[in-house]
């Protein structure tokens, strides 16, 4: 029977054969229910028979077996008390495993972390770090470069362009239907003197800024 | 329409050719259906699960006498008869000779009456263990057929030995495995 003995463990084994005892408690006192009340019936019919002496010996013999029920009850309840705590155990025993598994893997994590002087290290480290970007950013901050500042004066270059033709629209106030007018302003020239003269400035206004 | 013990037998069961042999083949069929249903209903309202077919149709103390004896119309059912509705019956899974997966030849007096299959056993079974959260748990046959923890399931007071055939589904399924002996088997549910 039963192919692979593997899935059962002792502790089955041990619990099956609790049981066992148990069915056989059961059986007995079935056993005995069933004399009891066939003595009762023999009793009776001795009685109406006339026969008292054997009919008080019936009962005596059902008294008895009554005091054989109780005891196997007694002894029943003990047997249903051993397995369910036999039951019990295995649980308490499932989660104390538990417990220890996650205290183990909780225990690799933090092995693996390397204590708080590590950390601690680390913060001190990371903090290093974030002052040093600092440093560099705010160095890298007051150059801008030549092609950034490029871009800046194109873009000034064409607000203006888009401002100069309102003005003069709004000068004439005439209809919508107007299509916009070429912008007679004279694009600023720039040459390389002034854009450098213009990067200085935006750079110390920058550092201004950040002083502030 | 005779009663037994709360059961209500078809209006067929008063019916005298209900009880012989019908000679043309579709009518036949149609006979043994109603037969096998019927006694697919009977023995399942009187908890029966396996039936002695010389008790059955002589001794009027078998539970299943008045299935195959109707004294009112003075009918019963020929042993030979009740033989072929047997043979007919299992052919849809529904009856099995006792003692023919054992190798003992088959085809004797005690036949089983599968108003529910031993596979549709195991589901029972099954469903109750899921649901008493008894999954893991050692228990032997004689508990679960007789025992307190099991009182008003469906299989309270099943036969052992049928109870046994639907564990041993479960068990080739990997959902039970068997311990102990014949005769005081235990198991574990997974």
């Amino acid at each position: 029977m039963g192919g692979n003995s593997s899935k059962i463990t002792a502790q089955d084994q041990a619990i099956y054969d609790l049981k066992l005892q148990r069915d056989r408690l059961h059986q007995y006192q079935r056993r005995i229910t069933h004399l009891t009340t066939r003595e009762t019936e023999i009793a009776r019919t001795l009685l109406s028979q006339g026969d008292k002496a054997r009919a008080l010996l019936a009962l005596r013999r059902k008294k008895y077996q009554e005091s054989l029920l109780a005891k196997t009850d007694q002894q029943l309840e003990q047997l249903e008390k051993l397995v369910s705590s036999v039951e019990f155990a295995l649980i308490q025993k499932d989660v104390v495993f538990g417990l220890q598994q996650g205290t183990k893997v909780l225990k690799e994590i933090h092995a693996e972390m390397g204590g708080i002087d590590k950390v601690e290290k680390l913060m001190g480290e990371t903090q290093e770090e974030i002052e040093y970007q600092k440093e560099v950013s705010e160095m890298l901050g007051g150059r801008i470069s030549v092609q950034d500042e490029e871009e800046v004066e194109e873009e000034l270059a064409r607000l203006e362009t888009e401002l100069a033709p309102k003005a003069a629209t709004s000068k004439v106030a005439e209809p919508v239907a107007m299509l916009p007018s070429v912008p007679d302003t004279e694009l600023p020239e720039v040459g390389e003197g002034r854009r450098q003269e213009a990067a200085k400035l935006v750079g110390e206004e920058r550092r201004e800024a950040i002083a502030a | 329409m005779a009663t037994s013990e709360g059961f209500q037998f078809p209006k067929e069961h008063s019916f005298p050719p209900f009880y012989t042999p019908q000679i043309n083949l579709s009518t036949r069929h149609a006979q043994l259906t109603k037969w096998s249903s019927l006694i697919l209903s009977y023995c399942r309202h009187h908890s029966i699960y396996r039936l002695s077919l010389s008790d059955a149709t002589n001794s009027p103390s078998s539970p299943a006498y008045p299935l195959f004896n109707n004294e009112a119309i003075n009918r019963r059912l020929s042993p030979s008869y009740v033989k072929e509705i047997v043979n007919f019956m299992k052919k849809d899974g529904r009856a099995e000779w006792y003692g023919s997966d054992k190798n003992e030849g088959g085809g004797g007096d005690v036949v089983w009456i599968y108003w529910r299959t031993p596979e549709e056993w195991a589901g029972v079974v099954e469903g109750w263990v899921e649901e008493t959260g008894n999954k893991g748990q050692v228990m032997t046959v004689y508990e679960l057929t007789e025992g307190e923890t099991t009182r008003g399931s469906e299989f309270w007071g099943l036969d052992q030995e049928l109870l046994i055939k639907a564990i041993q589904v479960l068990a080739k399924k990997g959902r039970a495995q068997t311990m102990g002996g014949e005769e005081n088997l235990g198991v574990k549910f997974f």
